[in-house]
């Protein structure tokens, strides 16, 4: 039975590997020659102007749970999608019940302002 | 149709759906209201008039729906009321306080219905998964509303508090059921009752029955489960802990009472000794703890968990008078407490927070009957006739001595003498010193709506608890026993 | 339909208080709320005679009775009834209401409503405890008596009536909760013996119950009771509270609230448990005997009149305790009668010494001095009232103390030998107080210009003396209605106690001879 999972410990042990070998690898040949403008972050070309630490705006955490929250609904829909065809009229009218209880979430959010990038 | 559902399943849970439906209307009103519209609450108020009208037709049924996911029963029946009934009260409290603290109402509403709705799963849930949803959904909604006065420092605390150790708790029950699911096969409690007919010495078992009762303890804040509650009552907004206090404690109740009595009854042994042993912990803890408190929601924190050791007695017990003890007792519970919460919202006006015991000075000079019903809140509290917490006390000490757990009767009445002394200092506050300083204290419509029913629960079930006492020993006989299936092709 | 008369002395004082509240509370209103309360109480206190003179004297039945179901489910219902014992106790309370609330006429002015209210919801608890034939009914309105007390003291009392209050309500609470589970412990025994829940008195008289269990209820309902009493050493709430009580309070105290103890022995204690009633008597009559020098000795040092008082009321209480324990006819019918005579001449001495403080605001005997020259006429009705407790032969105190020696030497010669000194003893303290205020040159300039009796207090002193007089010299009228409750109530405890003690030897015997 546990010999099925082989191939994805395979997996797992190539990926891991492929990218600890090349920093590895990497960190061992490369010559070590730093100055000043070299260690800078790497701001796209420009130079960088103030302080890393910005202050990190709200609505990246508001996008993310709303993704997160809408995304959990599209995961439900695989299953129910899944044996469609024996849950018929009454699979479908349950899903729209859920799909409008969500709706209804939604419409409560834009209105609220969750939506505004401003 | 598929197998296992029919439409009769949709009528049974009827009230829930009524709920649900009232949820997002509220929701929707919240959007189309203008702002700082008083009507939200009339329409929060509908939708449990809505739900509570929708339980009528389920007087005398007595039935399994869905294939043994839920059980609509005269049990669950009884609980339903005191969640919605606790549930219209807090709402009633709401307003006010939501103004004064300048929250915005809408989600407030949303969550207070939420939280209602997983109350009511939990207290006709006789399969795991669905106890389970009901209580997640109960425990998210109270997270947020913990939380809600956002400004607040207390309120942050409180609500992260209650996240995290909520959390972890409910992470220890999932594994104790998942033990039981894991050990008997099926999720549906009554099938595990035969199941595990046979099998008390299994160790494993037993390893379950603890986790469970840690997480069930955590729920109810029995000692030493109980951590959480003075912090998280001291700083959710006021009608939060009320509902809290009241509507989960009864839910978490109803849960234990649930899995304990339905699924392992060929366990009692274990689970008795483990609930005698927690009910005296946590009834002495709770009560020598509140002696020292100044904060008037932090000393109804520790009472309240106090009078959870009491209703413990109940359990123990286990006879149908001792579960029918527990029902009346945390009926009478939520007028107490509810009612002693109103008082203590009236008491915050713009000025004064009003919750500590100074606020309280001369209360009687400055609104007296606000006083007087704080001084019957105390004294039902207490346990002292003629009020209904007396009958609820003498109730739960008698099913106990019924039960042969004579003991716990005399631990408990002691307590009850002891938890006195706080009860009355708040009195003495009120009635014995001069007046404090601050503004008036005023009610609002709905703040004395709320408080008279309150007053006139506590009294009428003091005098005359008769009706009540028929009811919950009808209740309680119907919890075990086998109900007919709503499946009809 | 007879008419409900014992129901009626719980309700019309509750009436009276409800009448009270629609009347607004300030300063132009209070003659009317003092004489709405004063007419209400009167009106009780003639229904109270009104049972009496109905009151069927020979018979040893409990009359008058009212049931209706209240909670059938756990076999409670709403049983009254009245009998010899409880007849008297009900004419004292009904007789000492209206002099508590005309005492207060002067001395109480503000929240003048509450305090009338206060003191007519106590005297409905008061009729309630009284008539209560249903022990649970009983539990209700023993508990709830504390709760207006606990409001008299705290609001209306002295310098440290917070203390005193929250004490005395702690302190009768700690002893109730545990009479309660003896309650309920009753009502499971029965429906262990006969299947059906039952708080009703009547029933449980009837009830054997093993010896165990018996010893602890009795213990639990005693220790209840003698914590009321109060009896030594749980007699230490009773000085604070009735010092630092008003007036009307501490005559109300004094004089029905202590006696609710005793009642309870002779109405519940003795005949639930008769076994254990036998057994711990001899220890109930050395705590009363103990409680007699005690309370004597004690008083006898007290700088305040007050305390003195109360401490007489330990000291006179333990005699009425000691002939209880003394079981025969004699003794117990003493205590009856001694509870009456307690509660008229204590209740007449808080009487005197709140008029005494009206005057000078202050109980201590050192700031009195030679009052004889200057109010007489106080001075004679506290010389009656003084040699009325002491038990002067001729005055109510005599008869009832002489019952009760006579009983106790009857049961144990030794005990009423240190009983009767605590007569001297009493003697002793009563009349060197009395000598020190009352006798001797006045000394303190602010006593000469005190004011003699006025005609209210005229009022509430008649009734008292007359009292006294009357129950000195013609105590058989007092006497017959007791007699045969009494005998009954002797006969449950020696059949009850004989036929278990029977039970035990038979049970002895029949295992002795199946060796």
């Amino acid at each position: 039975m546990l010999s099925a999972y082989i191939p994805i410990a395979i997996f797992v042990v190539v990926a891991t590997g492929f990218a600890l070998f090349t920093l590895v690898f990497s960190s061992l040949l490369h010559p070590e020659k730093y100055n000043k403008v070299k260690l800078e972050p790497y701001e796209c070309g420009i130079e960088p102007m103030t302080d890393a630490r910005d202050r990190y705006s709200i609505r990246y955490y508001l996008v993310a749970m709303l993704f997160v929250i809408f995304d959990v609904e599209t995961v439900f829909m695989f299953p129910w999608a899944v044996i469609f065809n024996k849950l018929l009229l009454f699979g479908l009218i349950e899903m729209l019940v859920f799909i409008f209880i969500l709706l209804v979430g939604y419409y409560y959010a834009w209105q609220k302002g969750a939506l505004e990038w401003v | 149709m598929p197998p296992g559902i029919s439409t009769s399943d949709f009528y049974y849970i009827l009230p829930e759906l009524v709920l649900t439906g009232g949820a997002l209307l509220v929701l929707i009103a919240d959007v189309l209201l203008p702002r700082g519209s008083k009507a939200l609450a009339w329409v929060t108020l509908l939708a449990i008039g809505a739900t509570i009208a929708s339980l009528v037709p389920f007087g005398s049924t007595h039935v399994e729906v869905a294939h043994g996911l839920l059980a609509v029963d005269q049990f669950a029946l009884f609980f339903k009321i005191v969640f919605l009934g606790a549930a219209a009260l807090t709402v009633l409290m709401s307003v006010r306080y939501l103004e004064i603290e300048g929250a915005s109402p809408g989600e407030y509403y949303f969550l207070i219905l939420c939280a209602t709705l997983g109350m009511m799963i939990m207290a006709g849930g006789i399969d795991l998964l669905t106890i389970f949803i009901g209580l997640e959904t109960m425990a998210v909604s109270f997270y947020i509303l913990a939380g809600f006065i956002k400004p607040n420092q207390r309120s942050n605390e409180a609500a992260v508090k209650y996240f995290l150790l909520g959390a972890f708790s409910l992470g220890i029950l999932l594994y104790g059921m998942s033990i039981m699911y894991g050990l008997s096969g099926t999720t549906n409690l009554r099938t595990m009752a035969t199941a595990f007919v046979g099998q008390e010495r299994d160790p494993r078992l037993v390893l379950a029955v603890i986790l469970v009762v840690a997480g069930l303890g955590f729920k109810i804040a029995a000692v030493p489960f109980h951590m959480w509650a003075p912090d998280v009552y001291e700083g959710a907004p006021t009608p939060v802990t009320a509902f809290l206090s009241v509507g989960s404690k009864a839910a978490s109740f109803a849960m234990l009472l649930r899995i304990f009595l339905e699924g392992l009854p060929s366990m009692s042994a274990d689970w008795r000794l483990m609930f005698e042993v927690l009910a005296i912990v946590t009834m002495t803890i709770g009560n020598l703890a509140a002696l020292t408190q100044t904060n008037i929601k932090r000393m109804l924190a520790y009472s309240s968990i106090a009078h959870a050791g009491y209703i413990l007695i109940g359990v123990v017990a286990g006879t149908p008078r001792g579960v029918a003890a527990m029902l009346i007792y945390l009926l009478i519970y939520a007028f107490m407490q509810l009612g002693a919460f109103t008082i203590i919202i009236i008491m915050r006006r713009q000025d004064v927070v009003g919750d500590e015991l100074k606020d309280f000075s001369g209360l009687h000079i400055r609104h007296p009957f606000a006083a007087f019903a704080m001084l019957l809140f105390m004294l039902s509290l207490g346990g002292i006739p003629p009020t209904a917490g007396f009958m609820g006390k003498f109730w739960l000490f008698g099913a106990a001595i019924d039960a042969g757990y004579v003991r716990l009767a005399v631990i408990g009445v002691l307590n009850s003498a002891i938890s006195l002394y706080y009860y009355i200092r708040l009195v003495v506050f009120m009635y014995l010193k001069p007046q404090g300083a601050g503004s008036p204290v005023t009610t609002s419509p709905s703040l004395g709506i709320a408080l008279a029913v309150a007053v006139i629960g506590t009294i009428f079930l003091g005098v005359y608890p008769r009706l009540l006492f028929d009811l919950a020993e009808m209740s309680a006989r119907t919890l075990g026993v086998a109900a007919v299936t709503a499946a009809i092709r | 339909m007879m008419f409900p008369i014992l129901s009626s002395l719980v309700a019309l004082p509750i009436a009276g208080a409800i009448l009270l509240l629609f009347v607004r509370d300030d300063e132009h209103n209070e003659p009317l709320v003092r004489n709405i309360a004063l007419v209400v109480s009167l009106l009780v206190f003639a229904q109270t005679l009104l049972l009496w003179s109905r009151f069927n004297a020979g018979s040893a039945e409990f009359q008058f009775v009212e049931r209706h179901a209240w909670i059938p489910a756990f076999g409670i219902s709403y049983l009254v009834g009245v009998d010899g014992i409880s007849l008297l106790l009900l004419v004292l309370t009904g007789f000492l209401t209206p002099l508590a609330l005309l005492s207060s006429w002067e001395s109480v002015h503000k929240k003048t409503k509450a305090f009338c209210i206060f003191v007519l919801l106590l005297e409905s608890a008061m009729m309630g405890v009284f008539v209560s034939l249903d022990l649970f009914l009983f539990y209700i309105f023993w508990d709830a008596m504390l709760i207006p007390m606990y409001f008299l003291i705290g609001i209306w009392g002295y310098d440290r009536r917070v203390y005193a209050a929250v004490k005395f309500m702690l302190y009768t609470m700690a002893g109730s909760v545990l009479m309660l589970l003896a309650i309920l412990a009753l009502a499971y025994l029965h429906n262990a013996a006969t299947g059906a829940y039952s708080f009703d008195l009547l029933r449980l008289y009837d009830l054997r119950i093993p010896p165990p269990m018996q010893f602890w209820c009795f213990l639990a309902f005693a220790l209840a009771f003698a914590i009321k009493v109060p009896l030594f050493p749980f007699h230490t709430w009773l000085p604070d509270a009735h010092v630092e009580a008003p007036t009307a309070g501490s005559v109300i105290l004094a004089g029905v609230l202590l006696k609710m103890g005793t009642y309870g022995l002779v109405r519940f204690a003795f005949p639930l448990f008769p076994l254990a009633a036998s057994y711990f008597a001899p220890y109930l009559a050395l705590l009363a005997v103990i409680g007699i020098m005690y309370g004597a000795l004690v008083a006898m040092v007290q700088p305040d009149m007050k305390k003195l008082v109360a401490y007489s009321s330990v000291s006179h209480l333990g005699f009425v305790v000691l002939g209880i324990a003394a079981m025969n006819t004699q003794g117990v019918q003493g205590a009856v009668y001694q509870m009456l005579n307690h509660g008229v001449s204590t209740g007449g001495l808080f009487l005197i010494v709140g008029m005494l403080s009206d005057r000078r605001h202050t109980r201590l005997i050192s700031e009195y001095g030679g009052l004889k020259r200057v109010v007489p006429h106080l001075v004679a009705v506290f010389l009656i009232v003084t040699l009325s407790s002491i038990g002067l032969p001729g005055l109510n105190g005599f008869v009832g103390e002489l019952l009760i020696l006579l009983g106790a030497f009857r049961w144990s010669p030794r005990a009423a030998a240190f009983a009767a000194s605590g007569v001297i003893l009493s003697a002793t303290y009563m009349l060197w107080m009395f000598q020190r205020v009352n006798y001797g040159p006045v000394n303190n300039d602010k006593n000469k210009t005190m004011r003699d009796l006025s005609a209210r207090e005229w009022a509430i002193l008649v009734p008292i003396v007359a009292m006294i007089a009357l129950m000195g010299v013609l105590p058989n009228m007092f006497l017959r209605p007791i007699g045969p409750s009494v005998e009954r109530m002797l006969n449950q405890v020696r059949q009850g106690a004989g036929v278990q003690i029977q039970a035990i030897k038979n049970s002895e015997f029949g295992s002795r001879n199946s060796d």
